[in-house]
């Protein structure tokens, strides 16, 4: 069984349940299985056949959905790229996929920076899909009645991840365009049900509770439960929202791209503790190395990076992945995250190798050297900040570096904070001293 | 007040365009809430997400007229 066998078998049982609501419109599950059997065959029509790899620009739409289901059902690859991603890199990525070839059963490609520091096409399998499915369901009692809030991209393990669940479930996926206008967030939470569930990055729960607190308090009694991740949430403002939501279930979720969806920890449960990420999961076992970093184990784990055998094997040995993450495990078996082990900086959930921005600032030739480090903002915790030694007679022009950053990489990948400094802190052997700025 | 609010917002975010007539189309959420921010906090007015719509945030001018409202309600 594929995920997409759960829409046919749902537009028979529950025909006239709204499958994904987006702008005001709604379609059934009856509908959506009509639109992507229409979509199988314009697909196919247009020459995608089975093991195709078919890269396409994610965005919050019905459409969207549909194409990748559609793509599975075909039994091809599909490979959701960021919304905004510039057209050269777009080109690239299609280019370089070409060339490969998937093991059988791989329904996705996520390009991620991940756990190694190089931007990567991970492979995920329909048998993870499904296990990812069901490690949410069993854990985090998503429901048949659960109308569920995606408001972040949709090429993201944080909210593609919940599509499957709902999907499996016959559930509703509510689709909103972002967190910019609360008034989208407040009114989807309006749809009439008292199953109402949300993934939110720590940021945005952070800018709710700053500038909508009280009027999220007035939702209590609807919100079933809100799952967070991808960074780390401080513990006033879990605190906060249990104060909020005291009949809410909130998580704390340990996953990524590679590993799948792993642990989960509802800390309103009376202890709020902080940096906890609670226990494994039904398909997961969580293993700590001697060095102190997190393995993972079971049916969730991606296949691998697609044409890098190397660079697989440095994280995927044994069914197992080794992570950068540090972690322990307590006496009642849950998982306690301890920061990261390598120079990765996590910026509202998405993994960005400081290498990557720093190549790209170095080819201006006003700058004569720089380091991307993280930096503290009120709002989105870690933010990327660029810091950059000029040639002589060169002033610091943030919106042309910036900008410029933003032609060649994801936008999450250019840096909000900028400074001239006179110079960059390098170690004895000429490399970057990084430790120096952390 | 108009200038004190472009060095304020070009500093916080280097990559908008403060000189659009489509300020809010430029933003995501993290802008928008930058904004929110910034402004209360150099005006000493309470702004929250009722605020924070494409109207209000169209452009420069409107901003200074939203923040001209507000301090004329303190």
């Amino acid at each position: 069984m594929i995920l997409e066998d759960y829409i046919n078998i749902n537009a028979e049982k529950y025909p006239q349940k709204v499958a994904i609501i987006c702008n005001k419109e709604n379609i059934t599950y009856s509908q959506l299985l009509d639109k992507v059997l229409s979509r199988v065959s314009r697909f196919t029509e247009e020459g995608i056949s089975k093991g195709d790899i078919v890269p396409l620009v994610s965005s919050r739409s019905i459409e969207y959905l549909v194409d990748y289901f559609a793509i599975h059902k075909i039994g091809a690859v599909a490979v959701p790229l960021e919304e905004g991603i510039p057209d050269e890199l777009f080109n690239c990525i299609t280019d370089r996929l070409s060339k490969y070839t998937v093991p059988d059963g791989t329904a996705d490609i996520l390009f991620t920076t991940g756990t190694t520091g190089k931007s990567k096409g991970v492979m995920i399998s329909h048998k993870a899909i499904i296990a990812d499915a069901e490690n949410l369901i069993d854990s985090q009692l998503f429901c048949h009645d659960t109308v569920f809030i995606i408001n972040g991209p949709l090429n993201h393990v944080g909210c593609l991840t919940k599509v499957f669940p709902l999907i499996l479930l016959g559930a509703t996926i509510y689709l909103i365009p972002g967190m910019k206008n609360a008034e989208d967030f407040f009114s989807a939470l309006n749809y009439p049900s008292n199953k109402m569930a949300t993934f939110l990055v720590p940021a945005n729960i952070r800018i709710l509770l700053q500038f909508s607190g009280d009027r999220l308090a007035e939702y209590a009694d609807k919100i079933d439960f809100i799952e967070t991740g991808a960074a780390p949430m401080s513990q006033s403002d879990m605190l906060k929202l249990c104060d909020i939501l005291p009949n809410s279930r909130l998580y704390n979720t340990y996953a990524s791209t590679e590993t799948g969806i792993i642990t989960t920890y509802n800390y309103n449960d009376g202890r709020c503790i902080s940096g906890c990420l609670g226990k494994q999961m039904k398909h997961s076992k969580i293993i700590i190395t001697e060095n102190g970093t997190i393995a993972c184990q079971g049916d969730t784990l991606m296949s691998g990076y697609v044409g890098d055998e190397e660079m697989t094997a440095s994280i995927l040995r044994n069914n197992t992945i080794f992570t950068s993450d540090i972690g322990e495990l307590d006496s009642e078996g849950m998982l306690h995250l301890k920061g990261r082990k390598d120079d990765v900086i996590n910026v509202g959930g998405f993994k960005v190798a400081p290498t990557e921005v720093e190549d790209v600032a170095l080819s201006l030739p006003e700058v004569k050297d720089c380091i991307c480090i993280s930096a503290s903002h009120p709002i989105m915790g870690n933010v990327l900040k660029l810091l950059v030694v000029l040639n002589e007679g060169c002033e610091l022009d943030k919106k042309r570096i910036a900008l410029y950053i933003k032609g060649k990489l994801e936008p999450y990948k250019v840096p909000m904070m900028y400074e001239a400094v006179e110079v960059i802190q390098r170690t004895f052997n000429g490399k970057i001293n990084r430790k120096f700025y952390k | 007040m108009k200038q004190k609010i472009i060095s304020l917002l070009e500093d916080a975010l280097p990559l908008v365009d403060l000189n659009s007539d489509y300020l809010y189309s430029e933003l995501d959420s993290l802008g928008v809430t930058t904004i929110l921010m910034l402004l209360s906090e150099e005006y000493g007015i309470q702004l929250n997400s009722n605020d924070a719509t494409p109207k209000n945030l169209k452009s420069i001018d409107s901003l200074v007229a939203l923040v001209e409202s507000k301090l004329a309600e303190k």
